[in-house]
């Protein structure tokens, strides 16, 4: 039960809208988790019960056991599924799941569509000028680009936007040394025991010569699709081209739901999108032409250093460190931010500090809750407020 | 020749009767055509006002001179002879029409004659096999009439030689485009349904049977109409030449079927890019299925999926029918040739006016892209191909569309002086939205308009034309202010012209040359609601994603300068060339040859 877990939590808000996994014309899309290895919202519902780092569960027994020695929910179970269902904890598993996949996708709590930019989208409430500007630097092909992946338009999901459009993007964010398993030595916090007898046994994706033993690569592993699956994903342990990419996530409730990221890196949005304005700026990549140190002196732009560190701390000037060097050429890097427009004088960050502001301030207003009657209510976070210099 | 235009085969006979009356009773005014000469037109691209008259013909500046001061017997006698002048002038159009519908026909008739002696030719072989056959069964105790039967024996359209009661009675019709209105009887809507199709019928195999009152084979196959045509191009970036690219634009075919001579159906489908299929990039479409009925001599109705009668490319644009390897800018992003709606339409041509008015379907906008991350287009090309166009981006094509909002247009036109085509139309209705996803509907109700006004004039080796169209959308205000920051907001209004001179350099038999230069302009965003504009990147941005492939966002609008030349290797056949110098995107500057066949 002291075993930590290996990734970012994602967030179940709006995840009934999630399409199952498809490839839609070769491009994986939808599933659940962050690797999309559980095809339905049932499924996903299942697994947390029985993994080792969730819940912990040894198998769907104990399961049933525990709900046995619950009496409001085994009451409630019984009333749904008759008690008929008890015999087999596989069975009764899964209904467990069906359960709490019908709760998610029928109570409007789970998807409320009441943030303040929903209420702009319907005339009620206006944006200030700023979150206005955020909103069309999201927008804009040649500054943020944040709609490319995180559509701030209606998909063919829902009627409102869900800012992702479920395809899977592997963007090198940096290492997360908070993360136990990703240490050198992986051991439990809690207990200090070692860990490496809990470590997925993945596939062997990450060649022998790489610089840490773990890697966390999203749909080629570690993490591989569960038996109680009735109809997988296919497995994409072969297919190298995709190691490191992870699901994009719903921009929904942005703001309250920190840290970012599958690893959880960055616990700012200004530092998260920061960082996706000078990632291959700030730091030496093989893409980019001149690179520039990190630091006061190296960097006009955004003096507080890189943000590629090495588990001491010190800047690693190495980037993508989250991934083996073998597979660096799988990181996205032909859209804008990460390639910014070129001029005569070079190329810069597509967003100034400022302008992150306003970004930012734009996906605060992402946040369910708000009230045209009493907008001072409103959930705003104190990454809302800050601004590039308090930061 | 292409059956699209309003004027069809079965108004021929009545034409050419009226207009023979005409021209005898006129016969006296002949010493005036002399005179007459060329008539005093306005300049290409302004409204038409009638042709001016003068006593002294004079070609070229546009400005008419002043009548002669006379005295009154002198001016009667002069109104007199202008009157004539211009009843003349107006049969010599209707004569000059009259004349290139006698050469399709001739043409018709000599392929109909082919099919006959072909029919003929085959009668006998059948007559004689099945004698021997007869011949055989009688002997052999006789296996029914149904073993004589075969698959090869069905009625297939457009088939020489299959059954031989057809061939029989063909022999005794007339043969020509009047013979539409057949002497074996009325309609048939399918055609050989009637006795002599698959059911094994003893009458029918005989070759003496002739059906009662059916369709019999030739006359189907008469009425039957085949065309079609093709376009190849090859395009070349000069200053992008690693976006030369070959096309296999258009194969496109057509059929269609004359049911008598008030009534035909025609049919067009196109394949665009060689390959249809969802990875590659080609689509197969219906262009065109509609009934055409004449109700009374001055009108005709038609209903079904037809084109549109705007501008003087979208009716018309065979490869061997325009000038430039590739259709114009204006008539492709502003009239979004091949423009096509369904729903009905009344139209009729009289005394050099023809008309046009229908109600169809319209566009729908809930089709947009606000959030293009890459440009839709990088050459050309691509802009052609792409939904830049407005309407192209919003068209409907009959696909499912919606119907709640329907549009309606007017077109007219005038041809009565000879040589000279003036025209104008205008296209109005609430675009419609289809409520599901994924499209998401636009806020509020908008109208779509588009109106336009083209001018030809083919005066001696010269063939000039000028065209102006310009639409707009009503409406955008919230739209476009909701999606802030868009590289591509649904403009207000998008309008576009161009001015055109081609000329006869060469003719020696079939072969001809002819060059043109054209100067167009064309806006896709010539005003916005709710927003300032399209939010474009500066500098070279990633146009497609694969590293290093850089590039400035295209700007939505040009003037283009066009050079270029077709050859024509037979009416029918095309080569063509031209060199595109575009000012405001000049990577877009290219070379282009073209090849081009139709018939």
């Amino acid at each position: 039960m002291d075993i930590p877990g290996f990734r970012n939590t994602p967030s179940l808000s709006y995840v009934s809208l999630t399409p199952g996994f498809f490839l839609d014309d070769g491009t994986p899309t939808g599933g659940f988790f962050r690797d999309g290895r559980a095809s339905s919202l049932d499924v996903q519902a299942q697994l947390p019960f029985i993994t080792p780092f969730e819940m912990g569960n040894r198998d769907a027994a104990e399961v049933v056991g525990r709900l046995q020695q619950s009496p409001a929910s085994l009451q409630a179970f019984i009333a749904a599924y008759g008690s008929q269902a008890l015999n087999d904890p596989k069975v009764a598993l899964a209904d467990i799941g069906l359960a709490i996949a019908a709760f998610e996708t029928e109570d409007a709590a789970f998807h409320p569509f009441s943030s303040k930019f929903d209420y702009w989208q319907a005339g009620k409430v206006e944006l200030t000028p700023v979150e206005l500007q955020g909103l069309a630097l999201f927008n804009n092909p040649g500054k943020g680009n944040c709609t490319a992946c995180h559509p701030s338009q209606r998909q063919g999901y829902s009627e409102h936007p869900l800012f992702t459009d479920f395809t899977y993007d592997n963007i090198g964010v940096p290492r997360n040394w908070d993360i136990p398993a990703n240490a050198a030595n992986p051991v439990s916090p809690v207990s200090g025991a070692s860990l490496v007898s809990y470590m997925p046994a993945g596939p062997g994706n990450v060649p022998s010569d790489a610089e840490y033993g773990y890697y966390d690569m999203g749909l080629c592993g570690p993490f591989q699709t569960d038996v109680i699956d009735g109809h997988p994903r296919p497995s994409f342990v072969t297919v190298t081209t995709l190691c490191g990419v992870f699901k994009v996530p719903s921009l929904r409730n942005v703001a309250i739901t920190g840290p970012y990221f599958h690893n959880g890196v960055f616990s700012t949005l200004h530092q998260v999108v920061e960082w996706y304005v000078t990632r291959d700026i700030n730091n030496n990549a093989g893409n980019n032409p001149a690179p520039v140190p990190a630091g006061p002196d190296g960097n006009p732009y955004f003096p507080v250093g890189t943000f590629y560190v090495n588990a001491d701390g010190t800047p690693d000037l190495y980037e993508y460190n989250d991934l083996p060097v073998a597979f660096d050429a799988n990181v996205n890097i032909g859209e804008v931010p990460y390639t910014p427009p070129k001029f005569s004088g070079g190329q810069s960050p597509t967003l100034t500090a400022a302008e992150i502001d306003a970004v930012v301030a734009f996906l605060c207003t992402l946040t369910d809750g708000y009230d045209p009657a009493n907008p001072s209510a409103y959930n705003v976070p104190a990454q809302c407020r800050a601004t590039a210099s308090g930061n | 020749m292409n059956y699209e235009a309003s004027f069809t085969s079965m108004t021929t006979t009545r034409k050419i009767g009226a207009a023979l009356l005409l021209g005898c009773a006129l016969g006296a005014a002949s010493s005036l055509a002399e005179a007459g000469g060329q008539t005093e037109t306005a300049p290409v691209g302004a409204t038409p006002t009638g042709a001016a008259q003068s006593a002294a013909p004079t070609r070229g500046p546009s400005s008419s001179q002043p009548a002669a001061p006379a005295h009154a017997a002198k001016g009667a006698q002069d109104a007199q002879v202008n009157a004539l002048q211009r009843q003349l002038k107006e049969v010599q159009a209707q004569l000059r029409e009259l004349a290139e519908q006698n050469r399709a026909l001739l043409e018709h008739q000599k392929t109909i004659d082919r099919q006959l002696q072909q029919q003929q030719e085959q009668l006998a072989q059948q007559a004689a096999a099945e004698a021997q056959l007869n011949a055989q069964l009688e002997a052999g105790g006789g296996a029914g009439q149904g073993g004589v039967q075969s698959a090869a024996r069905q009625p297939r359209p457009g088939q020489p030689g299959a059954q031989g009661q057809a061939a029989q009675s063909a022999a005794g019709q007339a043969v020509g485009p009047a013979a539409a209105s057949n002497s074996a009887g009325g309609n048939s809507a399918l055609p050989g349904a009637q006795a002599n199709s698959a059911l094994p019928d003893s009458t029918s195999v005989l070759p003496n049977a002739t059906p009662e009152g059916g369709t019999s084979l030739a006359s189907f196959a008469q009425g039957v109409k085949l065309w079609g045509y093709g376009e190849i191009y090859y395009t070349d970036p000069l200053h992008d030449r690693d976006r030369a690219q070959a096309d296999l634009a258009r194969a496109v075919f057509g059929i269609g079927y004359t049911f008598d001579s008030r009534t035909e159906f025609n049919s067009e489908f196109e394949i665009e890019h060689a390959v249809s299929s969802a990875e590659d990039p080609g689509e197969f479409e219906v262009e065109q299925l509609y009934i055409d009925h004449q109700i009374i001599d001055p009108v005709a109705v038609r209903a079904g999926l037809f084109l549109m009668p705007f501008g003087m490319l979208n009716e018309h644009h065979e490869p061997t029918s325009f000038y430039g390897v590739q259709r114009n800018f204006v008539e492709t992003l502003i009239i979004p040739s091949t423009w096509r709606e369904g729903g009905f339409n009344f139209h009729g041509a009289q005394s050099g006016f023809g008309w046009n008015v229908g109600l169809t379907t319209g566009f729908d906008l809930s089709k947009w892209d606000f959030a293009p991350e890459f440009p839709q287009y990088t050459t050309a090309l691509e802009l052609i191909n792409s939904d830049a166009g407005p309407l192209h981006a919003t068209h409907q094509e009959l696909a499912l569309a919606n119907a709640h909002d329907l549009s309606q247009y007017v077109s007219l036109s005038y041809f009565g002086v000879p040589g000279l085509t003036v025209g104008g139309a205008i296209f109005t209705g609430k675009a419609g939205a289809v409520p599901a996803p994924p499209n998401a509907p636009i806020p509020g109700s908008q109208r779509v308009t588009l109106w336009e006004g083209h001018a030809r004039w083919t005066p001696g080796k010269f063939d000039l034309s000028a065209l102006y169209a310009h639409g707009s959308i009503s409406n955008l205000a919230a739209t476009n202010a909701s999606n802030p920051g868009s590289p591509n907001p649904i403009p207000s209004s998008f309008y576009g012209y161009f001015v055109q001179a081609a000329y006869d350099l060469w003719q020696h038999g079939e072969y001809r040359l002819a060059p043109f230069t054209r100067w167009e302009v064309y806006n896709l965003g010539a005003s916005y609601e709710g927003t300032p504009g399209p939010m474009i990147p500066e500098g070279d941005i990633p146009l497609t994603g694969a590293p290093g492939d850089y590039g400035p966002w295209p700007r939505n609008m040009d003037r283009v300068w066009t050079i270029g030349a077709n050859f024509y290797i037979t009416p029918h056949v095309v080569l063509k060339t031209d060199y595109q110098h575009f000012l405001i995107n000049d990577g877009f500057t290219r070379f282009d040859l073209g090849l081009g066949v139709a018939f």
